[in-house]
C-alpha cells in the first residue's frame, strides 16, 4: 500500500476539518486526563498506604536508641538484611503549649471560635532535610527548618497549627519558643515534629539520657514475625538495654488501613463513572467524526484510493489529533492529580500519593488504541462501499427519522419556533443522541451523588464528634491526680472534691446549658473477642448528640445503648438482654438502641453510671461533657472556665475541624467537576457534528429570516432537551448509587449508617440538582452555537 | 419612479488579491418592476443578489432597499430585513427535509412572530393559490422539482415581502415547469409584486421581465427595457 497518498488524504482531511480534529484533540485530552486520574485513584484506592510506603520509602522499623555509640549504630547498618538506613537522628520529648483557634461545627456551617491555649507532648527529631534513603517526608507546607527556633510540624501531630504559629516549649529554662516554618508528613509517623540538629540539643532537658532514632528498611518485613526477627538483629548488635522501643511498619499500615477503609467505596464509585464515561465519550467523538466523513471516502475512492488505503487515511486523520490529546492529557491528568491526590493521601491519612507510572502509560496508550479500533471499524465499512455509495451516503437525504418528532414538537406553539426545531433535532441522530444522553446521565450522576455525599460526610462528622452538642469538655485529673493550686506545687485532690469544684464551676459560668460527667474504660466481657469499650453518664445524658440508627435513648438503670460492632460481635439486635460479665461480677442489661459510634471499630456499651459500675466498679467520671447556650461564644466560655477552674483541670473545645473531612469535601468537588467537565465536552462534540452536518440548512434558516439570537437558541435547544431528561434520569441513578455506596463504607468502618445519613435529598434540591444536566448540555453548545450564530450565510448556503 | 431598491458604486471582492465579484455597479429599481440580471458564468449574478438580500456585505458601496440601509445592517438587522422585506427563491430550492411543505412555508412567518392562526391562513392561501394545497402534510422528497419550486415560492410570500428575489428559479426544473413557474412569477408581478431574477436564459428573461440588465465581469453591461407583451 502507497503511504505517500495515504498521508496525503490525512492531512488534507485534517486541514479541511480543523474545527473536527480540534475537538477530537479537546475530548481525548479530557478523557485521558480524567481516565489518568480515576484510574490513578482507583489503584490508589486498592492499597493506599503500600503505594504511600513504597514511593516515600518508609521505614519498615523506627528504633529509639540510648548508650550506644556512632560506631555500634553504624555497625548495625550492615547487618545482613538492612537494605536501607538512615539516622541516627538526635530525639527529645517536650510539652509545648500553642493558641490554637478551633473550628465549631454548628448547623449553619462552620464558624472559629476565640483562640484557646493547648497543651501537647511532642516528640521531636532533629533531621537537617526530610529527604533520605528511609523515611523521605513529604513537606506539606512552608520549608524546612534552616536556623534555629523553626521547627517543622507533622499533620499527625493533632495540632491544628499552620506555618507562621508559634509554639513554647515548656519545662525548660527561658521557654525556649519555636515558630512552625513548615507542615510535613512522614508515612509511618516517626516524629510528631522536625527541627535542626543543633536545635534537638537546646531542647533536650538537664539530665535526660540522649535518645537517638535509627530508620531501618529491610529485605523481609512483610509480617510481624519478620519484623520481630529484624529488631532482634538489631538488639542484638547493640549494647544491652540500649533499644529503647521498635516501631513496626505494620502497626502503622493497620492504622491507616482501618482509617480510611470507608473512603475507598466512594472514591472507587467516581473513579469508575471517570473511566466509563471517558470511554463512552471517546467512542462518540470518533464514531461521528469518521461518519460526517462518508462522503469524503466515496470522493477519494472516486480518484483512486483502494479500500485500505480509504481507511488507513480515516484512522491517521482521526489519531493524529488523538495522540496530541492522549500526550496532553496524560500530563494534564498527572497535574490535575498532584492536588486531588494529595487531599486523599490526606483522606487516607498516608503521606503521599501519586498516580503509578503504569497507569500513565496505559490509559494513553489503551485510548488511543481505543481510537483507532472505533475509527478502524467504522472506516471499514465505508470502505467496503462503492464509490459512488459513500457519495450517495454522505449526501443523501436524511432517512425518515425525527420527521414524526418535528412534526410533533413543532405543534407546540407556546415555545418559540428555533427552540422547537431545535428540540426536535435529536430524533434525526438516535444513536449519537443516546450516547450523549447517556454522557450527561453519568455527570449528573456525579453531581447529585457528590451532593448527597457531601451531606452525608457532612453530618457523619457532626454525629461521630457531637460537637454541635458537646461544645466543650472539661478533664478531671483522676482519682487521686496532682492539682496545680495557686500556681505552685500540686496537691492530691479526690475526684469526688474535683467533681464538686467543676460542678460549682460549670453552675456560675454564664453560657452553661447543659453538662454531664461521663466515665469511660475498657472492660474484658466473657464471650467478646474484643475489649468492650463502655461510657457511663452520670446524670441525664440524651443531650450528648449520639445518632441513632434503630432503637432510643438509654432511659433509667439496666438499659444500654450499644454500636453496631457490639451487635455483629455479640449476635443481638436491638431490644434483647444481653448479660455482662467481668472479673467475677455480671449484670443484666436490655439494648435499648444502636448508635452511630464507629468506637475505633470496638464494640463500645453506653449507659447510665450506676449500670454499668456494676460490672466495672472502678469506672469513674474521667471528663465533664458541656452544651453551650444557644449565641454562647465557644472560645471565651473555654478562656473564662479554664480561668476559674485553674490549672488543674483542663478545659477543652471539641474541636471538629479536622483535615479529614476539608479533604474528603474537597476531593468530592474536584472529582464531580471533573466528570461534569467532561460531559460538557461529550455534548460539546455533539452539537459541532450537528451544526456542521446541517451548515447548509443552517444558512436556509438565515436567509429565510432567522436572527443570530435564534440560531443560539436553535442549536443550544439541540441539546437542551437531552439535557433535561438526562438529569431526570439521573435522579433515581444518583440516588440509587449514593444509597449503594454510603452502606458500604459504613460496612468497610464496620458500622451501620443512622437514617439522617442516608436520607440526605429533598424533592427540591433533586429538582435543582437534575437541571445540571440542562446547565452541561448548555455550556457545551455555547461555543458552536456562536459559531453557528456568526457563520456568514452565503458561506453556510454554498456548503453542501 | 418609486425606487424601492437602489445599488451605489458598489463593489465586492472576496479576499485582497481576488478580482471583485461586483466591480463599482449602480442600479435601480422600481416598486413593482420585474428586472431579470443575465450573464455568463462567474459575472457576479448571484453575489448581487446576494447583496441585495443582505445575505452578504459589499466590500464598498452602499444598498439602500425601502429607504433602509442594506449593506450597514447588523446580522440581527438583515434577518429582520430579509423576514420583512425579503422573499428568496433558489435554484435548488433549499427546503428543509425534515419538515412538512406546511412546516417549511410557515417558518418565515414563526421567525418572525407572526400569530399561529393568522400564519397558517396566509399559508394555507398561498398553497392554494400556488396549487400545491394537496400536498400540504407531504415532505419535500416526495415532490417533483415543479412542487417544490412552487412550495419556495410560498415561503417567500408569508410575510408579504415588497421584493421577491429568485436565483435561477428555473434552473433545475424541465421546460414545462420551468415555464409554469416563470408564468407563476409573471402572475406575481403583474399584482404587483417586484421581482428582481438572476438567469441565464434570454428566453425566461424576454418572457417573464420587462428589463434584463446584463453583468459581465462584475460591472453593468447594458440596461435594457422590454416592451411587449411576453404571453
Amino acid at each position: 500500500m502507497k503511504k505517500i497518498p495515504v498521508v496525503r488524504a490525512a492531512r488534507g482531511g485534517l486541514s479541511g476539518r480543523r474545527v473536527q480534529a480540534i475537538v477530537i484533540g479537546l475530548v481525548v485530552f479530557a478523557s485521558v486526563a480524567a481516565a489518568t486520574l480515576a484510574l490513578g485513584l482507583l489503584v490508589d484506592s486498592s492499597a493506599p498506604f503500600n503505594h504511600a510506603f513504597a514511593a516515600q520509602r518508609g521505614a519498615d522499623v523506627t528504633a529509639t536508641v540510648s548508650g550506644a555509640s556512632g560506631t555500634q549504630l553504624a555497625a548495625t547498618t550492615r547487618l545482613p538484611g538492612v537494605t536501607a538506613s538512615a539516622g541516627p537522628f538526635a530525639e527529645a520529648s517536650v510539652s509545648v503549649t500553642a493558641q490554637v483557634t478551633p473550628t465549631i461545627h454548628v448547623s449553619s456551617g462552620h464558624e472559629k471560635s476565640t483562640p484557646t491555649t493547648v497543651n501537647q507532648e511532642l516528640t521531636l527529631v532533629g533531621r537537617s532535610s526530610p529527604g533520605g534513603p528511609v523515611d523521605d517526608l513529604t513537606l506539606k507546607a512552608g520549608h524546612w527548618p534552616d536556623g534555629p527556633g523553626q521547627v517543622v510540624l507533622s499533620s499527625q501531630a493533632g495540632l491544628p497549627l499552620g506555618v507562621g504559629s508559634q509554639v513554647t516549649v515548656t519545662g525548660l529554662a527561658g521557654s525556649p519558643k519555636l515558630t512552625v516554618v513548615g507542615i510535613a508528613t512522614s508515612v509511618t509517623g516517626t516524629a510528631q515534629g522536625w527541627v535542626t540538629p543543633g536545635e534537638i540539643a537546646a531542647l533536650h532537658a538537664a539530665g535526660a539520657p540522649q535518645v537517638s532514632q535509627m530508620l531501618y528498611r529491610f529485605s523481609s518485613a512483610a509480617t510481624a514475625v519478620a519484623v520481630n526477627k529484624d529488631v532482634a538483629a538489631v538488639t542484638a548488635a547493640l549494647p544491652h538495654g540500649s533499644v529503647l522501643g521498635a516501631q513496626s511498619w505494620l502497626d502503622a499500615k493497620a492504622q491507616a488501613t482501618g482509617s480510611y477503609a470507608p473512603w475507598v467505596p466512594f472514591i472507587a464509585a467516581f473513579g469508575v463513572i471517570g473511566l466509563v464515561m471517558s470511554v463512552l465519550i471517546v467512542i462518540n467523538v470518533v464514531s461521528g467524526a469518521v461518519v460526517a466523513g462518508i462522503r469524503r471516502i466515496g470522493v477519494l475512492k472516486s480518484i483512486g484510493f483502494s479500500p485500505p488505503q480509504v481507511v488507513a487515511a480515516y484512522v491517521l486523520q482521526v489519531a493524529v489529533p488523538a495522540a496530541i490529546g492522549c500526550a496532553a492529557g496524560v500530563t494534564a491528568g498527572n497535574l490535575v492529580a498532584m492536588p486531588m491526590l494529595g487531599q486523599a493521601a490526606q483522606v487516607y491519612g498516608v503521606a503521599g500519593l501519586a498516580v503509578p507510572l503504569w497507569v500513565s502509560v496505559a490509559v494513553p496508550l489503551a485510548m488511543l488504541a481505543l481510537v483507532g479500533v472505533t475509527a478502524f471499524v467504522i472506516a471499514l465499512r465505508a470502505g467496503r462501499m462503492s464509490a459512488v455509495q459513500a457519495i450517495a451516503t454522505g449526501r443523501a437525504p436524511r432517512l425518515e427519522r425525527g420527521f414524526f418528532a418535528h412534526r410533533l414538537i413543532g405543534r407546540a406553539s407556546r415555545l418559540p419556533r428555533p427552540v422547537t426545531v431545535g428540540l426536535a433535532a435529536p430524533f434525526a441522530r438516535p444513536s449519537r443522541s443516546l450516547a450523549t444522553l447517556a454522557a450527561i446521565v453519568f455527570g449528573v450522576t456525579a453531581v447529585i451523588f457528590g451532593f448527597g455525599l457531601r451531606t452525608s460526610l457532612d453530618r457523619i462528622q457532626a454525629d461521630l464528634s457531637h460537637a454541635a452538642s458537646e461544645q466543650v469538655q472539661v478533664l478531671l485529673a483522676g482519682h487521686q491526680g496532682p492539682v496545680l493550686v495557686n500556681g505552685q506545687g500540686s496537691v492530691k485532690v479526690s475526684l469526688a472534691a474535683q467533681e464538686r469544684a467543676v460542678q460549682a464551676a460549670l453552675r456560675a459560668q454564664p453560657g452553661t446549658h447543659h453538662y454531664v460527667a461521663e466515665a469511660s474504660g475498657q472492660l474484658s466481657v466473657l464471650g467478646m473477642s474484643d475489649q468492650l469499650s463502655v461510657v457511663g453518664f452520670d446524670g441525664e445524658a440524651s443531650w450528648t448528640g449520639y445518632a441513632m440508627i434503630a432503637g432510643h435513648w438509654y432511659s433509667g438503670t439496666g438499659q444500654v445503648d450499644v454500636n453496631s460492632a457490639f451487635l455483629q460481635d455479640t449476635g443481638t439486635a436491638v431490644g434483647d438482654t444481653y448479660t455482662l460479665t467481668s472479673g467475677g461480677k455480671h449484670t443484666t442489661v436490655q439494648i435499648a438502641g444502636e448508635v452511630f459510634d464507629t468506637a475505633g471499630g470496638q464494640p463500645e456499651m453506653i449507659g447510665s453510671l450506676s449500670t454499668l459500675s456494676a460490672v466495672d466498679s472502678g469506672l469513674t467520671p474521667s471528663e465533664y461533657q458541656v452544651a453551650l447556650a444557644p449565641g454562647t461564644n465557644t472560645g471565651s466560655y473555654v478562656n473564662a472556665l479554664q480561668s476559674a477552674l485553674g490549672k488543674g483541670y483542663l478545659v477543652g473545645v471539641n474541636d471538629s475541624g479536622g483535615t479529614v473531612l476539608p479533604a474528603l469535601l474537597g476531593l468530592v468537588a474536584a472529582l464531580t467537576l471533573l466528570i461534569a467537565v467532561v460531559a460538557g465536552l461529550g455534548v460539546l462534540n455533539t452539537v459541532v457534528l450537528h451544526t456542521r452536518e446541517r451548515v447548509h440548512d443552517l444558512g436556509v434558516f438565515k436567509a429565510i429570516g432567522m436572527t443570530p439570537g435564534q440560531t443560539i437558541a436553535m442549536v443550544v435547544s439541540t441539546v437542551a432537551g437531552t439535557g433535561l431528561a438526562a438529569g431526570l434520569i439521573a435522579i433515581p441513578v444518583g440516588v440509587a448509587l449514593h444509597r449503594c455506596v454510603l452502606p458500604v463504607m459504613g460496612k468497610a468502618a464496620q458500622t451501620g449508617l443512622p437514617a439522617t445519613v442516608l436520607n440526605v435529598y429533598q424533592a427540591p434540591e433533586l429538582i435543582l440538582l437534575a437541571v445540571s444536566g440542562l446547565v452541561i448540555a448548555m455550556a457545551g453548545a455555547l461555543a458552536p452555537a456562536g459559531w453557528a450564530a456568526r457563520t456568514r450565510t452565503a458561506t453556510a448556503l454554498r456548503a453542501e | 419612479m418609486d425606487t424601492l431598491v437602489q445599488l451605489t458604486d458598489v463593489s465586492k471582492q472576496y479576499g485582497i488579491d481576488g478580482l471583485p465579484a461586483v466591480a463599482h455597479l449602480s442600479m435601480e429599481v422600481a416598486r413593482g418592476d420585474s428586472v431579470a440580471i443575465m450573464g455568463p458564468s462567474g459575472s457576479g449574478k448571484s453575489t448581487l443578489l446576494n447583496l441585495i438580500a443582505g445575505l452578504d456585505r459589499p466590500t464598498s458601496g452602499a444598498i439602500t432597499v425601502g429607504g433602509d440601509r442594506v449593506d450597514t445592517l447588523s446580522e440581527t438587522g438583515a434577518a429582520r430585513y430579509r423576514r420583512r422585506q425579503v422573499g428568496m427563491i433558489f435554484q435548488f430550492f433549499n427546503l428543509l427535509d425534515d419538515m412538512t411543505v406546511m412546516d417549511n412555508v410557515l417558518l418565515p412567518a414563526q421567525l418572525a412572530g407572526m400569530n399561529d392562526r393568522q400564519a397558517r391562513g396566509r399559508a394555507d392561501e398561498l398553497l392554494a393559490a400556488l396549487r400545491i394545497r394537496q400536498h400540504v402534510n407531504a415532505y419535500p422528497a416526495r415532490l417533483s422539482g415543479g412542487e417544490r419550486q412552487r412550495v419556495a415560492i410560498a415561503r417567500a410570500l408569508v410575510n408579504r415581502p415588497a421584493l421577491l428575489l429568485a436565483d435561477e428559479p428555473t434552473g433545475t426544473l424541465d421546460t414545462a415547469n420551468g415555464e409554469a413557474i416563470g408564468e407563476l412569477l409573471l402572475d406575481l408581478n403583474s399584482s404587483g409584486q417586484t421581482l428582481i431574477l438572476v438567469t441565464h436564459n434570454p428566453d425566461l428573461a424576454a418572457r417573464y421581465t420587462r428589463r434584463v440588465i446584463e453583468i459581465v465581469d462584475g460591472r453593468v453591461a447594458s440596461d435594457a427595457c422590454l416592451t411587449g407583451a411576453r404571453r
